[in-house]
């Protein structure tokens, strides 16, 4: 048999097959969700509309946009007024209303359905005769797309940036030697850390510059190598020791290493000379940085642990007391001995979601959350709260909305403010909280950052608190973000 | 004269002028298909319509020496984001396969360029646009609608690239240099140099040496070194690739015949990450009707995905992973070849059916019921593959290698 098939026939076939809209067949079920966008969480004041537009996004089956959906808006409790009271959804699935609060101060709600959706959503705002005021962004430091900038660490009006395989950049921030500060930092030195053998490069990852008060010396900067990693399983990465003594020419001096593991972050007890450093896979370590440090110092290592046994991935250390807490990515939130790392509590106590960064703060912690695990996002903050014993016992948690990993977590000096950094899904950035209620932070700012922020170094200098973030690459490119804080939290 | 609107309405590839020392080879092809993944990252089934692998080609010969390959290709228009394939990954994608770069091959080759000077020996070079002298056939050229997961452990393509080439009797040698980015996004075009000044063009090579032992086997074994091929200002690590492949095809009177197993490995940052994969396909046409099967175990790395599950983050953050997954799959086609020979068009439907089973090979946080619900793997797709004069050339063989140049490989494609 033969067959002719003219071209129109072929062009219309093409075109008839070529449309990008999904079909579902019969049997699919058709389950559409409503998901907050934007506009949860803020402050405003007394009858006065919200600075940002509430915005809701439906989803059908989860992923895909529905346009033409009906989205209804409603004041649940406070009073005030939301327009419009209906609309329908655009091509992006969003629809957006105005929320105007009502006159009563504290906290008010608004509630958001459609036709067909299982799902109401409820947006809570806070009513306060104060003017809110959000972080405020003062400074842009573009760093090489070398994968970009990881950390930073200020202390003393210097910024210690970590620009991954452009080693370390040193900034002053306020210190005044090269004349900067945190609105207009000025490059002081750089180096490039040394490779050590470990594939990928330098991989600066984080930093501690030690003020040894035995000695009175400011001469060590200790360096995390980020290494690559199989999260979960492996991780590979030193310690580099750099001399600062001459901050405009710094020099490496040694290295520490955990063999079959990869440094994370680092916290130190300074009066004691150690250096604590979370380890990954090889747990947390306890090293002696006291005297004069050269070579491979890897024998300085006093005691290591890994706290969750095979489930070890420990990714930060802080020590409050004679507590050092460790924030493991698998086993969740332990306290441990600082002095033995022997265990004093905690522990599988987050199954949920994969643990990231932690604070401690008297009586309290908190720990981000990272990732995915077994469908959950990273979206919480988990809050803590700390017996005299140091033992930890869960109290609660914040979920933000449209993130995906808390990648850092800060409680300002003054203790007033407990401070995040998001990443992925639709609203990464910067959150501040007042800590009011320890147990149960509430959101005073937050700064969207399509890139996402990597970590926020917390900073006070001249009398007005700081955050130092670490913007990711992709969309504007890496950069050093420095935002002020200043009143966010009265 | 030359005439190109002559060579594109008229007779198949020569209708110049016969004194011309040009030849004109145009072909067109595209697959309109309805695939269904099932599971898919959103654990339940998803059933899409594309256009894939559309894709106009110009083989372009100036007397005996110099030639051109051009492959355009619109997949960034038909299939922004990817086409759902089971284990796909690469450029950004996971579970998808990556929709290719506007100009998927834009190579000028002189071959031979010594004549009698060295004999019977041919030394040729190419440069331009495409494939680097390293592993296999694309699989657009190849019998399956489905690529395989092994694409960016089997192929390096879509680079800037400089190939030499000395091919003496049934053996040919190559060797070429490139840059190691590769896209990520359809409009982009090799990153010659990076911001920081850095030399993209050259950072990475390949070498490959294939031989024809008896007629029609063919072999290849190959080698590469690339640069951060995932993150493209080059921050990334070494990615050392090795391949070989035996590769047989002919067409006998009743029909046509085709097989190629192959071997890859690929170590980055220094063997920190090591994937493998074998692969083993095989199609026979007699008369109108083709089936075909492939058999397919290739590692993959897993990354943390986005809020599309089927996007993974670029550029990159740092070089950690989440796990590797191994894939063992199984394909199989059945096509209908409806082409009337006098038309000069080709319609050829078809069935195929991707079964298979994923799992955890590295430990990681990857978790393969957690992502799927299963550890089941497949896609069923029916549609049809629309063509437009001859078949696919071979993409990635130029100069001594290219078929229309009077070179050693016939024409394939699906």
């Amino acid at each position: 048999m033969s067959l002719r098939f003219p071209g129109w026939l072929v062009l219309a076939s093409v075109l008839a097959a070529c449309s990008s809209t999904p079909t579902n067949p019969g049997p699919e079920p058709l389950t559409y969700t409503l998901a907050i966008v934007a506009g949860q969480g803020q402050f405003g004041l007394p009858a006065a509309a919200l600075a940002v537009d509430l915005k809701v996004r439906v989803l059908l089956n989860g992923t895909a946009p529905a346009a033409n959906r009906t989205v209804t808006w409603a004041v649940a409790t406070g009073g005030g007024s939301i327009q419009p009271a209906s609309a329908t959804t655009d091509a992006a699935g969003e629809a957006t209303a105005r929320w105007t609060l009502g006159a009563p101060t504290g906290q008010q709600t608004v509630t958001v359905n459609s036709p067909g959706v299982a799902n109401q959503l409820v947006f809570t705002a806070t009513s306060q005769t104060t003017p809110a005021v959000n972080p405020t962004l003062v400074a842009t430091v573009p760093i090489p797309a070398n994968y970009g900038i990881h950390d930073t660490f200020v202390r003393d009006g210097l910024a210690f940036v970590m620009a991954w395989n452009n080693g370390i950049r040193i900034y002053d921030v306020g210190n005044g030697i090269s004349g900067g500060s945190p609105a207009s930092p000025q490059l002081v030195s750089s180096l490039v850390t040394n490779v050590n053998g470990v594939p990928g490069g330098p991989q600066a990852h984080n930093a501690w510059w030690f003020h040894n008060p035995v000695t009175q010396q400011k001469r060590y900067l200790f360096v995390g190598q980020e290494g690559p990693a199989n999260i979960g399983s492996t991780s590979s990465g030193d310690i580099h020791i750099v001399d600062v003594s001459n901050l405009a020419s710094p020099v490496e001096v040694g290295f520490i290493r955990v063999g079959g593991a990869g440094a994370h972050n680092f916290w130190m007890d300074e009066a004691r000379q150690v250096l604590y450093a979370a380890f990954y896979n090889g747990g947390v370590a306890a090293i002696d940085v006291s005297g004069t440090l050269s070579g491979d110092m890897s024998n300085r290592i006093t005691a290591r642990v890994q706290p969750g046994g095979g489930s070890t991935y420990v990714w930060g250390v802080m020590q409050l007391g004679n507590t050092l807490y460790a924030s493991d990515m698998l086993s969740g939130f332990w306290a441990l001995d600082a002095v033995t790392l022997a265990t004093k509590g905690g522990g599988f106590n987050v199954d949920e979601r994969f643990t990231s960064d932690l604070w401690t703060v008297t009586n309290w912690a908190y720990s981000g959350t990272w990732g995915t695990r077994s469908g959950t996002r990273g979206n919480a903050i988990k809050i803590w709260s700390l017996a005299t014993t140091g033992v930890p016992t869960s109290s609660g948690q914040i979920i933000v909305d449209n993130v995906g990993t808390i990648s850092d977590v800060a409680v300002t000096a003054d203790g007033k403010a407990l401070v995040a950094t998001a990443e992925n899904l639709a609203s990464p950035g910067l959150l501040v909280y007042d800590r009011v209620n320890p147990a149960s932070p509430s959101l005073r700012g937050r700064v969207i950052v399509p890139e996402g922020l990597h970590t926020g170094e917390l900073a006070v200098i001249n009398g007005r608190s700081y955050v130092f973030a670490a913007r990711n690459p992709g969309g504007a490119g890496p950069a050093l973000v420095i935002y002020d804080i200043t009143g966010v939290v009265p | 004269m030359i005439s190109f609107g002559l060579a594109l309405l008229g007779g198949y590839a020569l209708a110049l002028p016969a004194q011309s020392r040009i030849r004109v080879t145009p072909m067109g092809q595209g697959t309109a298909s309805v695939s269904r993944m099932s599971p898919s990252p959103l654990r339940d089934a998803v059933t899409e319509a594309r256009l894939v692998q559309p894709i106009v080609m110009l083989d372009v010969a100036y007397g005996d020496r110099l030639g051109a390959t051009i492959s355009l290709n619109a997949e960034g228009f038909t299939m922004p984001g990817g086409q759902l394939t089971a284990g796909g990954w690469g450029e950004g994608f996971v579970d998808r396969r990556h929709p290719h770069t506007y100009v998927h091959e834009m190579m000028f080759s002189a071959r031979d360029i010594l004549g009698t000077a060295d004999g019977t020996a041919r030394l040729a070079v190419a440069a331009g646009k495409g494939f680097a002298a390293f592993g296999t056939d694309d699989p657009m050229s190849r019998p399956m609608l489905m690529y395989p997961v092994n694409h960016h452990l089997s192929q390096i393509l879509e680079r800037a690239v400089a190939i030499a080439q000395l091919a003496v009797g049934p053996v040919a040698a190559e060797a070429s240099v490139f840059n190691g980015d590769e896209p990520s996004a359809p409009g982009d075009w090799p990153l010659l140099r990076s911001d920081d000044g850095n030399w993209r063009f050259g950072d990475s090579w390949a070498v490959r040496l294939s031989g024809r032992p008896v007629q029609p086997l063919e072999v290849q074994a190959s080698y590469a070194d690339v640069h951060s091929p995932e993150h493209r200002p080059g921050a990334g690590g070494e990615a050392r690739k090795a391949s070989a492949s035996a590769r047989w095809r002919d067409a006998p009177a009743w029909g046509e015949r085709y097989a190629m197993v192959e071997w890859a490995r690929t170590s980055e940052l220094d063997g920190f990450f090591v994937f493998h994969s074998v692969l083993g396909e095989a199609m026979v046409r007699r008369g109108r009707i083709g089936v075909a099967y492939r058999f397919e175990r290739t590692e993959r790395p897993e990354e943390e995905r986005l809020a599309d599950p089927f996007r993974s983050r670029r550029p990159h953050l740092e070089n950690a992973i989440l796990g590797i997954s191994r894939w063992t799959l199984h394909t199989i086609r059945a096509e209908y070849d409806a082409t009337d020979p006098a038309g000069g068009h080709r319609l050829a439907p078809f069935i195929e059916i991707t079964t298979g089973r994923v799992a955890e090979v590295s430990g990681g946080v990857f978790d393969v019921g957690a992502t799927y619900g299963s550890n089941r793997a497949g896609t069923i797709s029916v549609g049809v593959v629309l063509g437009w004069r001859s078949r696919h050339h071979r993409m990635g063989r130029y100069g001594v290698l290219a078929p229309n140049h009077g070179g050693m490989s016939p024409h394939q494609g699906h």
